[in-house]
């Protein structure tokens, strides 16, 4: 199959036996859901995953947007008719010649002998049978072709064709009795669900068609996705240091529980030159913002603001710009529509198959392609990350881009090495200079330079080599990444010097189906720093992770945010929707820190397909740190164990018309602290685990 | 399943890496360069009867080791062309020796910048005095001798980073709460009646803790001096005649009286693994120093070469003559701290205050304020408290000590309502500067819980300190404020001694025991600053020799409690670390701690009061409906809390509880 954009993997992720993917909306607090976002990128979901969920294939985002193109592909060669895409080239088909008979009747034979019957030869004739006459009185010859006025042909394009013969209002319905499947054709041009100039269904009429857009075939694509999530949780929480809620606060934790409630509306629009359903697009303009309000409300002080005299709670709202580019489709490099196209501007990127390393919508320039039958992927991008709003996690375009910038080249390979499973090769680099910025943000924290060690600005290189594959070996589905981190941060924040960066990444998950359950096993692993001041820095940090692993943000580790309390004001062991132990003072705001404990990860899961509308997932996941030296170092304790503890989850997904147009999902995990983690937190409550509920409800239109 | 295969493989490699680190020199201060890995102490069960703590070696400076110290400096000095006085202190804070170099400016002036980057004007506390240049450096001295221990190497910069509006002071932390040591430059004044002064005859001619002509600095140029690690004193070194602190720590600091100073300390350096730079305060690092060693020029080390040629010995007025004295051994009968006997004190690691014959300084005893309240503590419950609490230090972890998971060491004092010493008792390699802050604690918090507290402000004869009254209660919207109604915590009091109130917060107006945010700067405290003001004045004058008569043995001009006993005799601290004791409802003395991070300060006095309360019966902490944590104040747009206490994280060694404190 062709690799899918990145904007489909949530929704293929449930509809292809990954219940927890949905976690990837991220309608989070925190941030849009960039999957949503990506509900909008892809406005053709629904008709893109009638022919590509099949495989259930997890292809990454990041690999060349094919969401078109791909599954173009797919229609056309599933018809068994490859349309060359040059006429000059099949108006010349190679013909098969008869073999020269000449050389057959050399020695043996004589040529009477050889004139076998039903065979021909030069200057010998055959008798011929009688000729056949026909007579048909009364027939009548087929009108010539010039019998049709080319002038007015009735329909204006191919995709009016069935809704020409459309019966008027009111008028003669017979049609349908002879032709019933013509009535869902026959809509009003109103229902998003029907054939909808709006949803780009059908191309402009060229009477409505503004001036400045040349040529035929342009569609206009409208969006709109409601994500609400009411998201009850508990993490520790420090009291306030300056004044508390409540009296007899005395100790460093309070309570711990706080709710989230956040409703995110995404409008997309998009024009794209092509046909979207025949062929490529040559030219696409997307736009897609992102409008969301959120509440929180703590047990404490000073969690939510850096001031400590406002409420715990608070409401906020803002417009990010998620989406805005423009995509040019350069050429096709051969008649397989393989192609090389580049897409500028704020769009959807994701390093590798699951979003271990970076998935967002940035600001950049990405060229893209295929070769060999799309069965080699290519990406070679440049980006700057844009600024964040702190609450919404939405791109800020109103503020100065940050200095820090990714450089990637990345390869997908089906069928390496075995049939059925994709290679991904991948260099990334993130080049950051942000060692005089200074950003504090929307609640008054400072983020940049980070609240940590000598709390000087840092500037630092660092270049990702990866490998990663998907697919599957037999029946089971496999998908595995390895990474490394190697650079060097200007400033390491434990000895002021320039310290060397070396990390390592992996993660592996097995699948395997039995009737309408997957079973599922995950490993991951992110190394963590031994030594604070060995002038090496041996932390695993992403760039920007979105990981769809392990139960994704069904998990709590994954969903929460854990702060460091006691061991930085503004830090946080993980960052929301988040697996790593990176110890940033803001997965969005923050820059990579290398210093940190690292991440192990086991778990089990299974996915079951009660129903076709109804998945039911549970997922055990027992985390630890790496390393714990750094959190002992900053949190001067020298015995800090291991063990964050189990994660347990259960998620439920309800799909009440079995498409992505309206999807409910409620899920629970508890965290049940092991060593380290109760070493690290405490709270007042009489509960000794920490929850995460989170009810998400998605409608698109 | 705990570790994949794959995982353990990637992991060994990641290890072979990591250990091909190079070593830098950003945080080379002349110690030893690498830590040796100290294994952390194996917890032994505290009984109550001592053997937790190891007493540092008996190490002081000698006369050679004054001698080098001062040419290195003076090299340095020279060097960079900024003639100095430097000044020598050994642990207790005698002053060793005084080198006035030629040209160095005579004088300095501390620091009146505010937080806006200008100079304030009018002046406020203490801010603009000129002092002598060789009070300043003996001032930088005293606090890096003080301020260290075998488990921590501050130096004045690391003061400077935790006594300003926000920690650490700089562009990222505005809004942020204020430095865990807030007020500590206001502590071992010259007026104390604690500290000792120069000039003590006999045996108690070297017995500590000196008094600092200035209180603690935070200019950077002060750093502690280390034999075998062990604290044997510090170097101070004023030249460049500014007197103040530095406001922005993300910066590297380019101090030449740092580098003087840092020259001094060669051979006597720090180990690296105890230096501030080891020492993380809620994940922020702290400074020793931004000079390094490879700022410095070649050492230069005869002091013969330099004596009598690039400057000379001084005498200074109450603290040296002009020569050069050894230091005293920590520890000795000498040094004035030593260890307890076992008549003196139950638990056998305690140290005592001692006058150099012998004679607890402070024995433990029963209360002495008979006049005031029905049932003075007795000596049983004072011993009890004072017992108490040293069992929860000798459990603590220690925020500001290496290795990691030290056990925290403190001074501990007890104070009746008078402010009479009750008794005062530390740990063994506790920092110096404790002993006096935890006696200010303890006076603070029985002070302002005290019902005299209103009157005695109003009497003293300093219409700004008189002033502040009428402030409190007008803030807290309460005219019986500073009555005796509310228990006041050190960390209670704080809260209102904030240039920003809630601490902190920009666009506030201040605690009504501090001054207004375009006021403020460490020299201009408020209420704290103005007690201790004008004695400051008079021993100012007598160093200068402008009077002949020192500033009294006795802080603040506040009405005496009764005839002989007074409140606040070495002024009073705004950082946490004590409670107010209670009998039922009624105040009956004060209990301070300090020494390690104000958390485990403040855990140490909140559960050893407690746990002498169960233990003894009767007294106890504050009833919970009197702490000042029920005083909500009403800012218009916005209700703040008073704070009590705050336990800290993961506080014990021999236990993985957290939040210890809660319910009690």
């Amino acid at each position: 199959m062709a690799g899918l954009s990145a904007s489909f993997v949530p929704i293929l992720a449930v509809m292809s036996g990954q219940a927890e993917q949905l976690e990837a909306q991220r309608a989070s607090v925190h941030e849009i859901e960039a999957s949503l976002i990506a509900l909008i990128a892809g406005e053709q979901f629904d008709r893109k995953m009638s022919k590509s969920v099949v495989s259930g294939a997890f292809m990454g985002m990041g690999g060349p947007d094919l969401d078109e193109k791909g599954a173009e592909k797919d229609g056309e060669l599933a018809a068994g008719q490859p349309v060359p895409k040059d006429a000059s080239n099949s108006s010349n088909p190679e013909q098969s010649e008869t073999p020269d008979p000449l050389e057959m009747e050399v020695d043996s034979l004589t040529a009477d002998e050889a004139l076998i019957d039903g065979r021909r030869r030069p200057g010998v004739q055959q008798i011929l049978p009688d000729p056949v006459t026909q007579n048909n009185p009364g027939a009548v010859r087929a009108p010539p072709p010039e019998a049709f006025p080319t002038d007015e042909f009735p329909v204006p394009d191919r995709w009016r064709i069935l809704q020409s013969l459309c019966p008027a209002k009111g008028g003669d319905q017979a049609i349908y009795t002879l032709f019933g499947a013509l009535r869902s054709n026959c809509q009003s041009t109103l229902n998003p669900y029907a054939q909808n100039v709006l949803k780009g269904d059908k191309p402009i009429p060229a009477d409505k068609k503004p001036g400045f857009l040349k040529g035929d075939d342009w569609f206009f694509v409208a969006n709109l996705i409601s994500d609400t999530v009411v998201e009850p949780r508990s993490f520790p929480i420090p009291v306030g240091v300056q004044t508390t809620e409540r009296p007899d606060s005395i100790d460093v934790f309070g309570r711990s529980g706080s709710e989230v409630y956040a409703q995110t509306f995404i409008t997309g629009f998009a024009l794209i030159k092509g046909s979207t359903a025949y062929k490529p697009p040559d030219v696409e303009y997307r736009l897609t913002l992102a409008t969301q309000v959120n509440h929180v409300n703590v047990p404490e002080r000073r969690v939510l603001f850096v001031e400590p005299s406002k409420p715990s709670h608070r409401t906020d709202w803002f417009v990010g710009l998620q989406e805005a580019f423009f995509d040019y489709h350069i050429r096709n490099t051969s008649a397989r529509y393989d192609f090389d196209s580049f897409r500028i501007g704020i769009q959807p990127m994701q390093a590798d198959f699951r979003g271990f390393l970076f998935q967002d919508n940035q600001l950049g320039f990405r060229l893209f392609g295929t070769r060999d039958n799309n069965r080699i992927q290519y990406n070679l991008g440049a980006f700057v990350q844009l600024e964040k709003d702190t609450n919404s996690g939405l791109n800020d375009i109103t503020q100065t881009p940050r200095e820090s910038y990714i450089f990637f080249a990345n390869l997908y390979r089906q069928d390496l090495p075995f049939v059925g499973l994709t290679s991904q090769f991948s260099l990334t680099y993130n080049m950051n200079r942000e060692k005089s910025d200074i950003q504090i943000d929307d609640n008054g924290f400072p983020v940049r330079p980070a609240l940590l060690g000598d709390i000087r600005g840092r500037a630092y290189d660092v270049v990702y080599p990866g490998y990663a594959f998907d697919g599957r070996i037999g029946r089971i589905n496999l998908t595995g990444q390895v990474y490394g981190a190697f650079g060097e941060d200007r400033n390491s924040f434990f000895t002021s010097e320039p310290a060397k960066i070396a990390a390592y990444f992996g993660a592996l998950e097995a699948s395997y189906d039995v009737d309408f359950l997957r079973f599922r096993a995950s490993g991951l692993f992110a190394s963590g720093d031994s030594d604070p001041y060995d002038n090496t820095e041996a932390g695993f940090d992403a760039i920007f992770e979105n990981p769809i692993f392990a139960g994704a943000d069904t998990s709590y580790w994954i969903r929460q945010t854990i702060p460091f309390a006691g061991g930085g004001r503004v830090i946080s062991i993980n960052g929301r929707n988040g697996i790593l132990n990176s110890l940033r003072s803001s997965k969005e705001q923050g820059q990579s820190n290398f210093n940190n404990p690292g991440t192990i990860l086991a778990g089990i899961g299974v996915d079951a397909d009660l129903t076709p509308d109804f998945r039911l997932s549970g997922n055990a996941n027992h985390l630890w740190f790496h390393k714990t030296e750094t959190l002992q170092t900053l949190r001067n304790e020298g015995s800090i164990p291991r063990d964050i503890g189990w994660d347990l989850s259960l998620a439920a997904i309800y799909r009440p018309k079995a498409t992505q147009n309206m999807v409910f999902r409620l899920s629970g995990a508890a965290l049940l602290p092991g060593k380290g983690f109760e070493d690290l937190f405490d709270q007042t409550d009489q509960r000794d685990f920490h929850y995460s509920i989170l009810l998400n409800a998605i409608f698109a239109f | 399943m705990r570790k994949p295969f794959f995982t353990s493989a990637i992991s060994a490699a990641a290890l072979l890496l990591a250990s091909c680190g190079g070593g830098g020199d950003s945080n080379d201060f002349g110690g030893t360069p690498s830590p040796s890995p100290t294994p952390a102490p194996t917890p032994t069960p505290i009984d109550g009867n001592g053997g937790a703590f190891a007493p540092p070696a008996q190490e002081a400076l000698s006369v050679t080791d004054v001698q080098t110290i001062l040419a290195q400096a003076v090299g340095e000095a020279t060097a960079r062309n900024l003639p100095s006085v430097i000044a020598v202190t050994d642990r207790v804070g005698n002053v060793l020796a005084v080198f006035e170099m030629n040209g160095a400016r005579a004088t300095a002036t501390t620091s009146a910048r505010t937080a806006s980057g200008a100079i304030n004007s009018p002046l406020v506390d203490v801010q603009g005095v000129e002092v002598p240049a060789a009070a300043g450096a003996i001032a930088k001295a005293v606090t890096g001798a003080y301020l260290s221990s075998a488990g921590n190497a501050f130096s004045t910069r690391t003061a400077s980073q935790i006594v300003q509006e926000h920690f650490p002071a700089g562009p990222t932390t505005a809004g942020l709460e204020s430095g865990p040591l807030f007020g500590v430059q206001f502590s071992q004044l010259p007026c104390s009646d604690f500290n000792q002064r120069f000039g003590n005859a006999g045996t108690a001619a070297l017995i500590g803790p000196k008094r600092s002509p200035l209180g603690l600095s935070a200019d950077p140029g002060g750093l502690p001096l280390y034999k075998n690690g062990v604290v044997v004193g510090a170097i101070g070194v004023m030249g460049d005649g500014d007197y103040g602190f530095d406001s922005n720590t993300l910066d590297v600091d380019k101090d030449d009286e740092e580098a003087i100073a840092l020259a001094g300390i060669q051979g006597f350096a720090p180990p690296a693994s105890i230096s501030a730079n080891r020492i993380y305060v809620d994940g922020t690092q702290l400074r020793f120093s931004d000079a390094v060693v490879s700022d410095l020029s070649p050492l230069q080390s005869n002091f013969a070469a330099i004596n009598g040629t690039a400057g000379n010995l001084i005498a200074v007025t109450g603290y040296a003559s002009n020569n050069i004295i050894a230091g005293t051994a920590y520890g000795t009968e000498a040094s004035g701290i030593r260890a307890s006997t076992s008549a003196e004190f139950k638990n056998r690691d305690a140290f005592v205050l001692t006058d150099g014959s012998g004679t607890n300084r402070f024995p433990i005893r029963g209360a002495t304020d008979g006049a005031n309240v029905t049932t003075p503590l007795t000596a049983t419950e004072t011993r009890a408290i004072l017992e108490e609490a040293f069992i929860i230090m000798s459990r603590a972890r220690a925020q500001i000590r290496q290795p990691l998971d030290s056990r925290a060491q403190v001074s501990i004092s007890i104070v009746d309502t008078h402010g009479e010493v009750l008794g005062i008792v530390r740990s063994p390699d506790a920092p110096i500067f404790g002993t006096d802050v935890s006696l200010q604690k303890a006076r603070t918090a029985s002070f302002f819980s005290n019902s005299a507290a209103a009157s005695d402000l109003l009497g003293n004869p300093d219409g700004d300190v008189a002033a502040f009254v009428s402030r409190v209660r007008t803030f807290l919207n309460d005219p019986n404020a500073l009555t005796g109604t509310v228990a006041f915590a050190d960390r209670s009091g704080g809260n209102l001694s904030r240039p920003y109130f809630p601490d902190g917060e920009l666009g506030r107006p201040n605690g009504p025991l501090s001054r207004p945010i375009e006021d403020f700067n460490p020299f201009a405290t408020g209420l704290q600053a103005a007690l201790i003001f004008p004695n400051l004045g008079q021993h100012l004058a007598f160093v200068t020799g402008a009077s002949p008569m020192d500033t009294p043995m006795r802080c603040t001009s506040t009405p005496d409690a009764v005839a002989g006993q007074n409140r606040l005799e070495n002024g009073i601290q705004i950082f946490p670390g004590s409670v107010p004791i209670y009998r039922g409802n009624q105040l009956v003395g004060g209990l301070g701690v300090s020494g390690d991070g104000i958390d485990q300060d403040d855990m140490i006095s909140f559960l050893g009061l407690h746990n002498a309360g169960l233990r003894v019966g009767g007294i106890g902490n504050a009833p919970k409906a009197i702490r000042a944590d029920n005083v909500v104040v009403d800012l218009g747009s916005a209700n703040v809390r008073l704070r009590y206490v705050n336990c800290p994280f993961a506080p014990f060694l021999d236990s993985s509880d957290q939040n210890v404190c809660e319910g009690l």
